[in-house]
């Protein structure tokens, strides 16, 4: 949906740093810049780890099974039922 | 609700209410069981005298009873219950018929298989009639298995053409998304399933978008749902803005053969096999092994497991990114002492002057990179308890500032070193200058009349007297004094 890597490739990316800054072959301004990188998608994994915006929901279907969507074609739901229904 | 069996000689043959159900009179010859035989003549009710239900019963039961007093049969085991009483309860069937069965503890202890849904069998038995219900059952006495049941035959043979097609290849499994954001079930939207599995990812991760795909999970309808559940998802998260979904989770509780037949349909096995998103197939419990859990990317024992499966523990996630972490200060740490290793030692080993304005701003570039990764450090620090502690421990080590001043210090002194250097050489021009003034003042004439001497000038202060001879007595001069002058006249000369 948005640019910001997935906790994956964040991951990775944060990898590929710590290997480059590990080499010690670049000139500390350089180093310094992929430290601060590394920083900022250390973060990212961190935060997307903490991020807490969960959503739990239930498809709504046609008479063909097709779940039921919005014109812009995001499906419609409805929240997952409370009742006790013991139905395997 | 398990198969009520009953055991005949606990039941009173008379009971003071009639069973409910009862048939109507025109049944009376032919109760449910289509092997009944015409009954025997003799119990022809009398044409206006209704029977009570209970004594239609009563014949029934001794025509059933007398009839199939010793009887055999051949059918598959279905709604197998092993009773904690040590009773077996299940239904005999075939594709048109069932009827309930009950082996008893007794007989049950000498049976030398172990009794499995969908297992065909060849049971011996006498079929027993239970008035309060109307209903009738086989009380079997001996039991063997007798070849593979439909079901398990059809299971088979399909799991074998699947196989062969290479559907269960292990290059066919995807992996898992590392930590997934949206997740699809399908499944029964209300049944304790669809709980279990929410209440694990909970647990472990708060961020999940889960998408239920309501679907039967049992009877008639259940394949096509679940193999339409899994295209829907499919097609949905394919979608341009619709819900990109990491993984599909296809959950059901355990149960029979029968209960759990949805997920042995070759329909449901090619949704999967057609799948673009990775699956997970959690259906039944630890021992019963469907055609979609040999399909799916990943087979999970129970919905509980395959929710723990989708979802690693946050915290096993959050110790990678921190070891990470750790070395990448780790590595610039290093770089920074290299490079201030280096800074210094040419501090030190130059002492011209452009060098020391080179040396002065590469200082100050790397003061400047120093306090930017000192921030950028102390940043760090901020993140999570455990983790600040051991970088303190080691920042502490480092000990940047006091480095820092060191260096800084080393800087001001070699500044200092210059200015002595110059400001030496120019008190000893100094000196030398004030000897060579001293050696000058000794020169000139005005010191020397302050000795005592005097300057003697002719009349018209045109020319110096130096001999007596350039004079005449009588004539005008002027004499210079270190303080003074005077006009004087010759009197006399004396030639020497």
């Amino acid at each position: 949906m948005t640019d910001t890597p997935t906790f994956e490739q964040a991951l990775q990316q944060l990898e590929q740093i710590v290997q480059k800054l590990e080499k010690g072959e670049l000139p500390l301004e350089d180093s310094l810049k992929l430290y601060e990188d590394g920083i900022r998608l250390s973060r990212l994994c961190h935060g997307k780890l903490e991020e807490a915006e969960g959503r739990i929901e239930v498809l709504l279907k046609d008479a063909r099974g097709e779940p039921v969507t919005d014109a812009a074609g995001r499906p419609k739901t409805r929240p997952v039922p409370a009742g006790d229904e013991d139905e395997r | 609700m398990s198969q009520k069996g009953f055991d005949f000689g606990e039941e009173p043959e008379e009971r003071a209410e009639p069973a409910r159900g009862a048939r109507s009179a025109d049944d009376k010859e032919a109760p449910k069981a289509r092997s009944a035989r015409p009954a025997a003549a003799s119990s022809k009710p009398e044409p206006r005298r209704a029977l009570s239900v209970s004594e239609l019963t009563d014949r029934i039961q001794g025509v059933l009873e007398t009839e199939f007093f010793d009887v055999w049969v051949e059918g598959e085991i279905s709604n197998l219950k092993l009773a904690s009483s040590g009773h077996w309860y299940f239904s005999l069937k075939d594709d048109k018929a069932q009827i309930a069965a009950v082996v008893w503890r007794n007989d049950a202890r000498l049976v030398r298989f172990k009794p499995k849904d969908g297992m065909k069998v060849l049971a011996r038995g006498q079929l027993r009639v239970y008035p309060p219900r109307g209903s009738y059952q086989i009380s079997v006495q001996v039991i063997e298995p007798l070849g593979k049941g439909s079901l398990q035959q059809a299971y088979e043979e399909l799991k074998e053409k699947l196989e062969q097609e290479g559907l269960f290849a292990p290059s066919r499994k995807r992996p898992l998304p590392m930590l997934p954001r949206r997740i699809g079930v399908v499944t029964s939207p209300t049944g304790a399933v669809l709980k279990d599995i929410l209440r694990v990812l909970r647990s472990r991760y708060a961020n999940l978008e889960v998408l239920v795909y309501p679907a039967h999970v049992q009877g008639d309808d259940a394949a096509g749902d679940v193999a339409q559940g899994i295209r829907a998802l499919n097609k949905l998260a394919a979608r341009p803005g619709g819900p990109r979904l990491d993984v599909i989770v296809l959950a059901r509780g355990g149960g029979s053969l029968e209960d759990l037949w949805a997920f042995n349909e070759e329909g449901v096995a090619r949704a999967i096999a057609a799948s673009a998103i990775p699956t997970i197939s959690a259906v039944g419990h630890e021992t019963d092994f469907t055609i979609a859990d040999f399909v799916a990317d990943l087979r999970a024992a129970t919905p509980s497991a395959a929710a723990e499966r989708v979802v690693q523990a946050k915290e096993d996630l959050q110790a990678r990114v921190r070891a990470l972490d750790e070395r990448r200060d780790a590595a610039l740490r290093l770089k920074l002492a290299r490079t201030r290793h280096r800074v210094e030692s040419a501090a030190v080993h130059r002492v011209f002057a452009a060098e020391r304005n080179r040396i002065r701003n590469q200082a100050q570039r790397t003061d400047e990179l120093l306090r930017r990764s000192e921030a950028s450090l102390r940043r760090a620090v901020e993140r999570g308890a455990a983790h600040a502690r051991r970088l303190r421990e080691r920042l502490e080590a480092f000990r940047l500032d006091r480095q820092l001043a060191a260096r800084r210090e080393r800087c001001a002194g070699l500044g200092r070193r210059l200015e002595d250097l110059f400001r030496s050489q120019t008190d000893r021009r100094r000196a030398r200058l004030g000897r060579l003034a001293a050696s000058l003042d000794g020169l000139s004439p005005l010191s020397v009349l302050g000795r005592g001497y005097a300057l003697v000038w002719d009349e018209a202060r045109e020319r110096l007297v130096r001999s007596a001879s350039e004079v005449a007595p009588g004539e005008a001069l002027r004499i210079r004094l270190h303080q003074g002058a005077l006009r004087a006249t010759v009197t006399s000369r004396e030639n020497e």
